[in-house]
């Protein structure tokens, strides 16, 4: 053993040339010698290594070929996972120094042959970039997810897997570039256009909802873009029941329609006297009319408006009922609707509109004022020169359309559009259709990186600094480059180490930062995956879709008070305070909280067992079966997401857990040990398991609990490296007391979503990096941002 | 005023009702010495089928003819008197899978004749329904492959039927056996998916028109965007002008059918009608209309939920369907039942009339048509589903041959007869769920 070891020593010095290797080498020597070759040897090369034949390669071609083997020992070595806990394991010194020496080889050899990875050349902006990049480009705020499809997700990211361009989506972007530059420019509004907006049928609407006036109940606030100044109608639908009944509607009611906040109609509705002594025909022609009359026509001005409708709150008074008073009520048979609730709000129009908008005259603009239209006619013209100002105004699109500088050949087929247009329906409808044409150009729905075209395949080079520009926002903003951050580029000034950091902190600071919450968060955190959460209405029964915004909402709030606060993203497993509105901290059972806005919480009471992530009923929620919790999908979920080490993926055919059909009543615990006595499963599951277990004390919504199904709740579990926990709190300690793994995970999901491809592990010694600067400024938040934007990967790409 | 006067139907569809639209094209077309008849019993022909479901079942007895024949209809038939010659009713099929019985079931297996897995969460699991197999077949050269309808504008939330998620009550139509395909009940939702804006058929075409130059610069600036890449991406790039030809050729085809299926000005429908029937026929019309466009070939629609417990005071019947539906055998809860039957018949009868009063080609939009009518369930006071309400609608291209009453032995399977229509639009199948043979004899000739 000793003499191959030696070997590999050799084999280490003639890669790296460095006349202390010998001496650095020694721990892993040690360690390997000691710990691991009983297991992992030739003829008994478990789990597929053979470290006898890893140290065999090393030999005849140094450390560098063996990279990848490498790098997974680091991470079992890191997550302690091994040596296994049934094995002599080393003290933790000796593993950590063995940890340090393997890392920094690997590290030194990263130094010096950089691996930055490649991204795919031609990707895709997804459903969410599309949707920020028309925000950008058109100050509109159009509901782009009525139009596109939503976006295949890989590497847990849904901006990884878009090279493609299926003929269903081609034809999508066409309609949505027509509908979009229509609404924009508003020049050719030919018929009434509308929207529908539903609400879940599971959302309650017994009180405030964020928005609204304060001293209203349920309904709904939405942007909607008027397409053109005139008559619209406005038409509510009330919740049925499945018998087709109006819900709740006893006595009066009255509904309001806000714009921008302001009264602009009270509807009322009234039942009549009493149901009994109405006939059933009567009562059937009575609902009818209930809702013919919830429809008007009002006069609108062009442009964004918050469109609101609401109930004013009648007094106030509890109800009383036979049952346990539930937090929900939607569902005729176990908690009804004892108010009515508005089930639609549909806007058609104009109804009576010119048909087009005045054209331009002589240099004025007598078209409507709308943000869209003030950022895209940025020049007026006078009669001679309408084409060049048109010219001027379309390459200022093309260019932060297609995010680069604007060249003439690009203006061939917009000018073209434009002039097709402009000798019928004059300057804004030639503007109009240009537009069109920008928006389905493979120029503007493509990212595209290229590769200088004398370079050899596999050698290294930094993407250029118009590219670097796109990388950036997309990872920060999801969405394209600002014309400030264009000009850095364009200028090629945006390397500069302190202005490539400033327009970061810029960027971080900006508005359009939150969509690390809602895109990067949400898909890391798995909160998307809340929207079709549905658990079984029998066993939680106070659960409907507005507890289902509230969870999601906190972890959204506590992932942005980190960003925004530029906290230690440690905050986000160890902070005191979370972020409740009242129907969330009713469900938590933590007084005081009144009212349906959020704010941060301070969580004095040491029984609060609220929090750090893994206390999130969001999380807890998506990791739970409809009827029970899912120990094995817990402990995954934070293997993978929070510790960096998931499990491989199970074995094809294995037979899932009995449910209802067991005859015994076995705890789930019992049930699951029972499948770990398969020892098939049990590899996998006894790391899975006892992490899940320790967070038994939280149930399938996030609800504290100590009994379940009548027996006490054990929620005794283990550490992934076998150490035994009473609790979840001891993951919470452990992640605490050993940053990097959590740091260190955080840090590849980010990577992912920034780079847009799976992190492989010749990104190991970048991750590291980055892990290990942002430790010198306690892991905030900016910290592990900058340190990922100036990483190799970031900035460079490998030639095919 | 009734809603349909004031939106869609003013200048389209009501003329629809009375008299044909006039082909012109089409019917120069044919050639002047071709046998009718045999033009129009071309097999080849017969390119469109739907789906109605009614939910709860039947009352038997006023629905089954006594004879084989229809010469005289039944109280719950009635209302097909003039187009009797082009229906068939088909008694003693049966859906085993629907079993055990209950309303999620009878509405999941009518077109599965799946057995849908007992679960209220989100693992659900059914079978590809009989239409999304025939738009796989027949669906793919239309704008839109199939078109699923309904009448309830809200989706059920919670628990629906004992144990049964609500998606096999809300959805008829499974592309697989985990994807139900949402229906749609808004009718200007509906419009906008088969006409776009609509407009009069020039403005539809100068519509399709702004597309395909829309698309012709897509390829134009693609060549360009191609010649930047290296050679591997290049290829990408060439997938992508496979994208482009296909939506262009959809284009010609959605152009094409603008031309040779001259449709009326189509103005869009704004609301839903306040009042059930005139809904109902709206939804009927939009099927109409996307048959005569050719933007569809395979139509599915719920004429009502299972369990449902609207009431049809125009039917003269004030009660709720599902109260009703539980009748007990109390005549007098039978003969309501019965006449909801009707009325929804009635709303059936006169979409056929209107589709056989639909001029195409050398036939009518029902001659080249096939519609198959009925319900999951047979008798809904005990949840069977056994002898269900069936009937086929269909004309000459089919030589379905109507005006008779086809009696299966008792437990003759449904999917018999969803297999025999999905080989007669063209799907090469052998078996369908639990078919256990062929009901050719919808088809058979009759013997002179």
């Amino acid at each position: 053993m000793l003499a191959i070891l030696g070997v590999c020593m050799v084999g280490a010095k003639l890669a790296i040339a460095d006349d202390s290797i010998e001496q650095r080498v020694l721990p892993i020597v040690q360690l390997m010698n000691g710990y691991c070759m009983d297991c992992h040897n030739a003829s008994d090369a478990k789990a597929g290594l053979d470290l006898e034949l890893v140290a065999g390669k090393i030999k005849q071609s140094g450390a560098l070929t063996e990279t990848k083997t490498l790098e997974k020992i680091v991470k079992r070595l890191r997550a302690r996972e091994m040596p296994p806990a049934d094995a002599t394991r080393p003290d933790e010194n000796a593993s950590k120094a063995a940890l340090t020496a393997l890392e920094s080889i690997l590290d030194l050899a990263a130094a010096k042959d950089p691996q930055p990875g490649r991204t795919d050349s031609i990707r895709r902006l997804n459903r969410t970039e599309y949707h920020h990049a028309i925000r950008d480009l058109l100050a509109m705020d159009v509901d782009v997810n009525a139009i596109l499809p939503a976006d295949e997700s890989g590497h847990g990211f849904d901006n990884v897997t878009v090279g493609d361009l299926p003929p269903m989506l081609l034809s999508r972007y066409i309609t949505a570039a027509q509908q979009i530059s229509r609404l924009a420019v508003g020049s050719s509004i030919r018929s009434p256009e509308g929207i529908n907006v539903r609400l879940p049928a599971d959302r309650t609407q017994d009180s405030h909802v964020e928005g609204l006036p304060l001293g209203t109940r349920g309904g709904t606030v939405f942007d909607y873009q008027f397409p053109a100044t005139g008559e619209y109608e406005i038409q509510l639908r009330l919740t049925r029941d499945r018998d087709e009944r109006l819900e709740g509607l006893t006595g009066t009611h009255d509904i309001d329609v806000l714009i921008d906040r302001k009264p602009l109609h009270r509807f009322t509705v009234s039942a009549k006297k009493g149901k009994a002594a109405a006939s059933e025909e009567d009562y059937e022609a009575e609902e009818a009319s209930v809702e013919a009359n919830l429809k008007n026509r009002f006069q609108m001005t062009a442009g964004p408006h918050k469109v609101g409708v609401t109930f004013p709150q009648k007094t106030a008074s509890l109800s009383e009922i036979k049952r346990q008073p539930f937090d929900v009520s939607f569902n005729r048979h176990r908690h009804p609707r004892r108010q009515p609730a508005i089930y639609e709000v549909s806007i058609v129009g104009p109804l009576n509109s010119p048909g087009s908008i005045t054209n331009t005259t002589e240099g004025k603009s007598v078209g409507e004022d709308t943000p869209s239209r003030r950022q895209i006619f940025v020049s007026r013209p006078t009669k001679p020169n309408e084409r060049e100002c048109a010219e001027l105004i379309l390459r200022r699109l093309v260019r932060l359309a297609y995010r680069r500088p604007a060249t003439d050949s690009d203006l061939v087929v917009p000018m073209r559009f434009f002039e097709q247009e402009y000798s019928a329906g004059g300057f804004e409808a030639g503007v109009e259709s240009a537009l069109s044409s920008i928006l389905v150009n493979p120029y503007f729905l493509f990212r595209s990186e290229n590769q200088p075209s004398n370079l050899s395949k596999g050698s290294v080079y930094q993407i250029s600094e118009v590219e670097l520009a796109s990388r950036l926002s997309f990872f920060l903003w999801s969405s394209i480059p600002d014309a400030e951050l264009l000009s850095l580029a364009e200028n090629h000034q945006l390397r500069k180490p302190e202005i490539l950091r400033q327009q970061v902190l810029r960027m971080l600071g900006d508005v359009r930062a939150g969509s690390l919450v809602t895109n990067f968060a949400a898909q890391w955190l798995y909160l998307r995956n809340l929207e079709t959460f549905r658990p079984d209405m029998r066993l939680y029964p106070d659960f409907d879709d507005n507890l289902r915004m509230a969870l999601r909402k906190e972890t959204e709030l506590l992932f942005q008070h980190v960003l925004r606060e530029d906290c230690s993203v440690l905050e986000l497993i160890d902070t005191d305070t979370t972020f409740l509105n009242e129907r969330l901290a009713k469900h938590y059972g933590i007084p005081g909280v009144i009212g349906s806005q959020f704010r941060p919480v301070k969580l004095t009471d040491p029984n609060a067992h609220r929090g750090g992530l893994l206390r999130h009923g969001s999380i807890l929620a998506v990791t739970s079966y409809a009827t029970r919790t899912s120990p094995t999908v817990r402990g995954n979920w934070i293997l993978a997401n929070i510790l960096g080490t998931p499990p491989p993926p199970p074995p094809p055919n294995v037979p899932s857990l009995k449910d209802k059909s067991e005859t015994k009543r076995l705890t789930i615990r019992e049930r699951m040990a029972e499948h770990r006595a398969n020892p098939a499963c049990a590899t996998c599951h006894n790391l899975m398991d006892p992490v899940g277990f320790s967070l038994e004390n939280l149930d399938a919504v996030g609800r504290w609990r100590t009994l379940d199904d009548g027996n006490l709740v054990d929620a005794s579990g283990g550490l992934p490296d076998g150490t035994p926990i009473k609790n979840f709190v001891a993951i919470e300690e452990s992640i605490i007391k050993h940053p990097e793994l959590f740091v260190g995970t955080l840090t590849e999901k980010l990577m992912t979503f920034a780079l847009g491809r799976g992190i492989e592990s010749y990104d190991g010694p970048a991750v590291r990096q980055v892990v290990r600067r942002a430790s010198e400024q306690n892991y905030r938040f900016s910290s592990l941002i900058t340190n990922i934007v100036s990483s190799v990967p970031f900035q460079m790409r490998v030639v095919e | 005023m009734s809603f349909m006067r004031k939106a869609l139907s003013r200048r389209t569809l009501l003329r629809g009702s009375g008299v044909a639209f006039s082909l012109p094209l089409l019917d120069a077309m044919v050639p002047a010495n071709t046998a009718i008849a045999a033009t129009v019993a071309n097999p080849a022909k017969l390119r469109r089928v739907g789906y109605v479901y009614i939910p709860m079942g039947y009352s038997p007895k006023p629905w089954i003819p006594e004879g084989e024949s229809l010469d005289k209809l039944p109280f719950t038939l009635e209302p097909l008197e003039k187009v009797k010659s082009k229906v068939t009713v088909v008694s003693g099929m049966e859906l085993k899978n629907a079993y055990p019985g209950s309303h999620a079931t009878s509405n999941a297996a009518f077109l599965s004749a799946a057995l849908a897995k007992r679960t209220e969460s989100s693992d659900y699991c059914l079978g590809t329904t009989v239409d999304q197999i025939a738009a796989q077949h027949i669906g793919q050269g239309t704008q839109l492959p199939s078109l699923e309808l309904a009448m309830d504008l809200m989706n059920n939330a919670g628990q629906c039927d004992n144990g049964y998620a609500c998606v096999y009550q809300n959805n008829l139509s499974w592309s697989s056996p985990t994807t139900p395909q949402p229906a749609e009940a808004h009718p200007r939702l509906v419009f906008e998916n088969l006409f776009g804006e609509g407009g009069s058929p020039e403005m539809r075409r100068a519509a399709l028109q702004r597309r395909g130059s829309l698309l012709d610069s897509v390829t134009e600036e693609m060549r360009r965007f191609q010649l930047q890449l290296g050679p591997s991406d290049r290829n990408k790039v060439e997938d992508y002008f496979n994208s482009v030809r296909e939506v262009e050729r959809r284009i010609q085809l959605a152009e094409a059918s603008v031309a040779e299926n001259p449709l009326p000005d189509l103005d869009r429908p704004v609301g839903v009608p306040a009042a059930y029937a005139d809904h109902a026929r709206l939804m009927f019309d939009l099927q109409l209309l996307a048959f005569q466009g050719d933007i569809t070939r395979v139509v599915s629609f719920q004429l009502a939920r299972e369990t449902s417990t609207r009431t049809y005071p125009e039917a003269g019947v004030p009660d709720p369907h599902h109260p009703v539906s539980h009748h007990g055998h109390n005549p007098e809860k039978l003969l309501k039942l019965s006449k909801i039957n009707r009325f929804h018949v009635s709303l059936f009868a006169e979409f056929l009339e209107k589709m056989a009063a639909t001029r195409e080609g050398d036939g009518t939009l029902l001659d080249h048509s096939l519609y198959l009518y009925g319900s999951g369930m047979g008798d809904s006071h005990t949840h069977d589903h056994t002898d269900l309400p069936i009937l086929v609608a269909g004309g000459a291209a089919g030589n379905m041959r109507g005006g008779r009453h086809l009696k299966y032995d008792k437990h003759t399977p449904l999917s018999n007869l969803h297999l025999t229509i999905l080989n007669k639009v063209g799907v090469q199948l052998e078996r369908f769920s639990d078919s256990s043979g062929r009901a050719d004899e919808l088809f058979a000739p009759l013997s002179m």
